[in-house]
């Protein structure tokens, strides 16, 4: 029986970058920042909570899965705002809306009613989308 | 879960431990950042981010150190006083809980997998991740 998620990887165009927006803008915590042998960074970060799932931010670059082609059409994709990041919960969706925007997170949909609660979806500094949903 | 404002005041605290993990904490001290007493501090915490704000500093600590044994050529007892404990005896006990293994052990196992000075090995990360990133697969 599968019992949780650990990881989940989101492809963003420079670690370091990423790893400002995350962890300043979003308030997430640094999980691993490994050095690891053949140049690889495992990045990894997760929200202040008791949430087990990590989430991995990685470079599509050249490499064992990805020809200089791909990892260029992957890059171009993510500017474009092709890739979902996933779904944010938060107490107080408009609170932390204001919060965010306050330090600079572009939004393109401000805080909605919907079926399933309340929410806002924002962009990532890599252009990747992500909801911020109030159940 | 925490309301906002009592999620934002734990964040301090939790943030406080974060920023100050190399020094001698107390609860009070911890529990202050938050405008909260010690005892409903420390009930409040566990809620909200499922460990105590001890158990978040001892993990902090020794993921810290997992790292300084792999990239840095310190002794063990260096790192040791770096992350925060001033017996090699309480964070080696505390390490080997952790990680399963001795400071020592860990990084000699890690740094005979590697193949790189100062660099985890592929193995230390989940598998799928080395094989899409590195090309390698478990042995």
């Amino acid at each position: 029986m599968i019992t949780s998620i650990a990881h989940a990887t989101i492809y963003v165009l420079n670690q370091d970058e990423a790893l400002d927006f995350y962890k300043n803008k979003l308030g997430f915590e640094v999980g691993d920042d490994m050095k690891v042998e053949g140049g690889f960074r495992w990045l990894t970060v997760y929200p202040k909570s008791k949430s087990q799932l990590q989430l991995v931010l990685a470079e599509p670059k050249e490499g064992p899965m990805f020809t200089k082609d791909s990892a260029e059409k992957i890059r171009s994709l993510i500017e474009e705002g092709a890739f979902g990041a996933g779904v944010f919960e938060t107490e107080n969706c408009q609170k932390t809306y204001e919060e965010l925007v306050a330090k600079g997170v572009e939004f393109i949909q401000p805080p909605t009613e919907q079926l399933y609660g309340v929410e806002a979806m924002g962009i990532d500094n890599s252009g990747n989308w992500f909801s911020l949903v109030q159940r | 879960m925490a309301t906002n404002s009592k999620f934002e005041r734990l964040n301090a605290s939790r943030d406080y431990i974060a920023d100050n993990y190399q020094a001698t904490l107390s609860l009070s001290g911890i529990a202050k950042c938050s405008y909260m007493s010690p005892y409903h501090f420390l009930r409040v915490f566990k809620d909200t981010y499922g460990e105590t704000p001890n158990e978040f500093l001892i993990r902090l600590r020794v993921e810290k150190a997992k790292k300084m044994l792999i990239t840095e050529n310190l002794s063990v007892s260096e790192i040791c006083a770096k992350v925060g404990y001033i017996s090699l005896g309480s964070f080696s006990s505390l390490f080997l809980k952790q990680v399963g293994m001795a400071p020592t052990l860990y990084r000699r196992k890690l740094w005979a997998l590697s193949t790189e000075e100062y660099r985890f090995p592929s193995q230390a990360i989940p598998a799928c991740y080395a094989h899409h990133f590195l090309g390698k697969l478990a042995n």
